[in-house]
């Protein structure tokens, strides 16, 4: 399958760079026949690369080794769920997964963009094209999946044990989904200033796909989070590795520029600084392939090193040339409808909110080049590690949680001093009982006291922004408080849903603060030896080793540590860790026989985890003494771990809300046209 | 042929939870009571010692100790694993460099040394990579407080440039005029039209 | 050689649907068979009116919520008042401008039906002529209506609360919807 996986790619390339062309200049000229056909140039591309990536899909079930591809990242033995998700697990196969993902991703919008918007799609259809085109040629002539070996090795080397874990097989998708759905956005963008269309059009038109990007990019992350927690072992879920930053950097932009946007769609203002922003992301997402992939910075996530590399940082060099070329050329058509009518007022809360967001943003992205700023400079390597991206960005972390809480209390247009005091009343009070409550109780740590006091904060607004506009309704329409409720949050979904993503956002703040009380004991136990030790919760732990047994599994040789905990006295249960020895088989006989089995990586540590609201317990089973039963562990007690998956769920919730279909108008409608809404009919018509 | 794999594959998915529960059943019973705690007796020989990785030392004191851990994670383990000594030898446990780091931090402290002595006897031996953060002095300082810098002087900017167009728009703005009634019901009904 | 045969197979299929358009000539207007009714949601909408009305909705939330001062509230209101009622008079002169210009018979009778300039049977509803006094169908007198958005605009008489067109009472406080003329509340 791989001659028709090969042809897929070619017949993308034709039609990816047939797609670019007619596509912009079908929309420069407005031609009808080169606009079809650049629409259709986009569901074309999506089913050529669809056979193309069937053909190796169906090279990594059938097992053909031959293909370097297919050896270098499964095994015979690896289970189906593992060998599906090779097909993103390695570098050619990644820059495959992005261009089909692409595709589709275009010709969705092709399809389901509305009629109104028909000004902009032949230019949608060319970025997109083009963006595909690109990672296509990479496919092609720099990371090949099909590309085969001269001869057949028995067996494959099996996929790296770290990456055999259910979240590896939706992690890495959901991330990619993220980074490559921003493209659509872009892409509209792009093509509003092609066509001069520079009204809110284009942005009504990609607000759906924002937030789906942007909550595909937050789902990616938490996954992440989650699998480095479960699988890596050092017990925490966040290291600020470059690639973790690459991830976060276009979700910190992507979330300023849903801020922003708002006011340029309420007011007509900060039109550059949204195309500028949308950009950004875009060249972030890249970025972030780009820094993997190019082994420009060391990273437990690289990629082998690559001419890969090069290819992207072409791509975003002529990326930013052409966007400040087209941002040059239409700046005149950028200025804004109006101005701010007061300092005190939402939108200078949001201006203030993209400059922290997008400041954090900086900052990441500074430290993340540092090294490599500093080697160009001094020529001395320096590390930048997780001391300083905390040092650094706490503080811009704590001020964006401010204005979490501070934005939703001021008035769109304009606030004065006398109403301020009554929104902030009630929650300023909450957080400073909060934090006097803790400081009483002892709590010595500053950033800790000042993040919950915040956080009690922002609630109390979120609260109190339900509880007064519930209130509101009743008092206007007269409604019963439930009905006032649902039609509350019905008919201003964004605002509320954007409230319980807020909501979200503070469970993670929460839950990120747990960490600054995590404790660690490492102890060599014998069998029947007990380790005990303190959880800042303040209960005792007792972890009794049990013993350690060893079995086989399909392809992996196990010693499973059993460790019984008791909490304060108490018997909680048997955790397990284990030691994971995988092995390849040099034949293709089963079950493999000793003689024939080949360690394929080094052994793997399978952490045991016990969550609870409050803290998780987590162990790790480091090794044993002298070959004997006598182990070595490490116990962490982590406090608030659960909040973090939590925040993540409730931040899906939100950004379902607001994306759940709100009121509707009826605009282009042939038949009746006495409605209300005539002359929104007749307006279209004249577009 | 292939079908046959598939199926292979589907069992293998199916028993791996299954032969994982049996196997929790014959973890000894008999060794969960409490431990002596004077003599230690050698524990058991391992059936196959070689499936657990690396040979591990006893742990001592030095290990949880929290001026060791402390130093440890500042300084980065030289192995290109990206984590810090800590972090590097209670998780990564093929790595022989951070034990290594580990005894010669344990040594230096042992000799009498201060923390700064210790962090810098490492640069001195590895270059400023070895510290997980750079020092703050020089051309790093920039590393620090570029960001923080930028975000105040914008921010500052901002609130100015915000301060001189208030001026500017307060001075623009027309007092309200009164509706006329008409134009007053026109809106109502507009309004009352857009309640769905 | 199956395998080959598919391919050459997608690469026919592929190309061909890409260069179809240009081979078969599109009508225009044709290329995008999209359902004929669609929907949008009013936040998206970019009607200055209904972004004008939207943002006087929300001026008089955020006072209820206690968000704005009565003074800041005044002034917000009147301007907000005043860009909606100048959106809502251009949007009534861009609508007979585009029907004038249109040409389509059909259309200018709906517009005027809708404006209210037509006249109107109380046997067979509006009337195409212009200007008048009788039915041309059965001959009855023909009455001339008010301008639509006179004729909706209807009020509470207890509480002054703004009515629907169709309520029998009032969804404010309940009171039965009298026999009051329109408009003359407030």
């Amino acid at each position: 399958m791989t001659t028709l996986g090969q042809l897929g790619l070619w017949l993308a390339l034709l039609i990816g760079a047939w797609g670019t062309f007619v596509g912009f200049y079908g929309g420069y000229t407005g031609r009808p026949e080169l606009i079809a056909s650049a629409r259709r140039a986009t569901y074309a591309l999506c089913g050529v690369l669809v056979v193309a990536s069937i053909g190796l899909l169906v090279a990594l079930l059938k097992h053909d080794f031959n293909v370097a591809y297919v050896a270098n990242y499964t095994s015979r033995d690896l289970p189906t769920v593992y060998v599906l998700s090779a097909f993103y697990g390695g570098q050619s196969g990644s820059l495959l997964f992005w261009a089909v993902v692409l595709s589709l991703f275009g010709a969705l919008a092709q399809w389901l963009t509305s009629r109104k918007y028909d000004h902009l799609l032949p230019h949608v259809a060319g970025v997109t094209c083009a963006v595909t085109l690109f990672f296509v040629i990479v496919t092609l002539f720099a990371a090949n999946p099909f590309e085969r070996l001269p001869f057949t090795p028995a067996d494959g080397s099996g996929l790296n044990p770290q990456l055999q874990n259910p979240g590896m097989v939706i992690h890495p998708p959901m991330l990619y989904l993220g980074f490559i759905s921003i493209t659509i956005p872009f892409a509209f963008g792009v093509a509003a200033l092609l066509s001069r269309r520079l009204d809110t059009g284009w942005l009504h038109a990609i607000r759906k796909w924002t937030i789906v990007s942007w909550l595909f990019l937050a789902i990616g992350i938490t996954l992440g989070m989650w699998w480095a927690y479960v699988e890596l072992g050092w017990g925490g879920y966040w290291a600020w590795d470059p690639v973790e930053n690459a991830s976060f950097l276009p979700w910190l932009t992507m979330t300023a520029f849903l801020h922003s946007v708002m006011i340029q769609e309420k007011r007509g203002m900060l039109k550059k600084w949204n195309m500028v922003l949308i950009t950004l992301s875009f060249l972030l997402s890249i970025f972030g392939t780009f820094i993997t992939r190019s082994g420009i910075i060391s990273s437990v996530h690289s990629f082998a090193q690559s001419a890969v590399g090069y290819y992207f940082l072409g791509f975003l060099i002529f990326i930013i040339l052409a966007m400040a070329v087209l941002l040059w050329l239409r700046l005149p058509m950028l200025e804004s409808d109006a101005h701010l009518e007061s300092m005190v007022s939402r939108e200078a809360s949001f201006l203030f909110n993209n400059l922290i967001l997008v400041g954090i943003a900086f900052s990441v992205l500074w430290g993340t080049m540092f090294p490599v700023i500093s080697e160009i400079v001094r020529g001395t390597q320096v590390t930048v590690g997780p001391p300083f991206f905390n040092q650094v960005n706490i503080p811009l972390g704590l001020l964006l949680l401010a204005l979490t809480g501070i934005g939703p209390l001021i008035a769109w247009r304009k606030a004065s001093v006398k109403n301020l005091r009554r929104q902030f009343a009630v929650p300023v009070v909450s957080g400073g009982i909060a934090a006097a409550i803790l400081t009483a109780l002892g709590m010595g740590n500053f950033y800790a006291i000042t993040t919950v006091s915040l956080a009690v904060f922002v609630v109390g607004t979120i609260l109190q922004e339900f509880v007064r506009g519930v209130g509101a309704r009743h008092r206007l329409h007269g409604e019963g408080y439930l009905q006032a409720f649902a039609r509350l949050v019905g008919r201003n979904r964004r605002r509320y849903g954007g409230y319980v993503v807020h909501l979200g956002i503070v469970i993670y703040f929460l839950a990120f603060t747990g960490q600054a009380f995590r404790v660690d004991l490492e102890a060599s136990l014998n069998p029947g030896e007990t380790a005990e030790m303190q959880s800042p919760w303040g209960h005792t732990y007792a972890f009794t080793h049990i013993g350690v047994s060893q079995y086989d599994e399909l392809n992996r040789l196990v010693s499973a540590a059993s460790v019984e905990v008791a909490r304060d006295g108490e018997r909680m249960g048997i955790m397990k860790s284990e030691k994971r020895q995988h092995f390849i088989c040099s034949a293709p006989i089963r079950p493999c026989p000793r003689q024939l089995r080949k360690p394929s990586f080094e052994p793997s540590t399978e952490a045991g985890i016990r969550s609870d609201l409050r803290e998780d317990i987590y162990i790790v089973f480091a090794g044993v003494v002298e070959g004997t039963e006598e182990a070595v562990y490490r116990f962490t007690l982590n406090p608030m771990v659960w909040w973090v998956w939590f925040g993540g769920f409730v931040l899906v919730v939100g950004g379902v809300v607001t994306l759940w279909p709100g009121t509707t108008i009826r605009t282009v409608g042939e038949g009746d046209t006495q409605g209300g809404y005539a002359a929104q009919l007749l307006e279209s018509k004249s577009a | 042929m292939h079908r046959r794999d598939v199926l292979a594959h589907l069992t293998a998915v199916a028993v791996i939870p299954l032969a994982g529960l049996v196997r929790a059943q014959e973890v000894p019973a008999g060794g969960a009571q409490e431990g002596a705690t004077g003599d230690r007796v050698a524990a058991p020989e391992l059936y196959d010692p070689f499936r657990v990785g690396r040979p591990r030392d006893r742990v001592t004191d030095y290990e949880n100790d929290p001026f060791i851990v402390g130093l440890e994670s500042r300084l980065r383990c030289t192995c290109g694993c990206n984590l810090d000594v800590y972090t590097c030898r209670t998780t990564d446990f093929t790595c022989g460099t951070s034990p290594a780091m580990h005894r010669q931090v344990v040594e230096m402290v042992e000799s009498g040394k201060t923390a700064q002595e210790v962090l810098d006897a490492f640069v001195a031996q590895h270059g400023e990579m070895v510290l997980m953060a750079p020092k703050k002095e020089g051309f790093n300082l920039l590393a620090y407080f570029l960001p923080g810098t930028a975000v105040v002087g914008v921010g500052a900017l901002l609130v100015w440039a915000l301060a001189k167009r208030r001026g500017r728009v307060a001075a623009a703005t027309v007092a309200g005029d009164t509706l006329s009634s008409e134009d007053r019901a026109t809106l109502e009904a507009e309004l009352s039209n857009l309640e769905l | 050689m199956l395998e080959l045969i598919a391919g050459v197979l997608v690469a026919f299929v592929a190309v061909g649907a890409v260069v179809q358009p240009l081979l078969v000539p599109v009508r225009a207007g044709k290329q995008t068979a999209k359902p004929e009714i669609e929907f949008e949601e009013l936040e998206e909408s970019a009607s200055p009116k209904i972004q004008a009305l939207l943002a006087l909705k929300e001026i008089e939330f955020d006072r209820a919520t206690g968000k704005l001062s009565d003074e800041d509230y005044a002034e917000l209101k009147a301007k907000y008042s005043k860009a909606a009622l100048d959106a809502i008079r251009a949007e009534e002169a861009a609508t007979s401008a585009v029907t004038t210009n249109a040409g389509d018979a059909a259309e200018e009778l709906v517009r005027l039906a809708a404006s209210g300039a037509l006249a109107v049977c109380p046997q067979c509803g509006p009337r195409p002529e212009t200007g008048a006094a009788f039915c041309s169908d059965c001959g009855r007198p023909l009455t001339k209506p008010e301008p639509a958005a006179k004729a909706k605009a209807r009020y509470c008489e207890a509480c002054g609360n703004s009515l629907s067109p169709n309520a029998k009472f009032c969804d404010s406080c309940g009171v039965k919807v009298g026999a009051q003329p329109a408009g003359s509340v407030r």
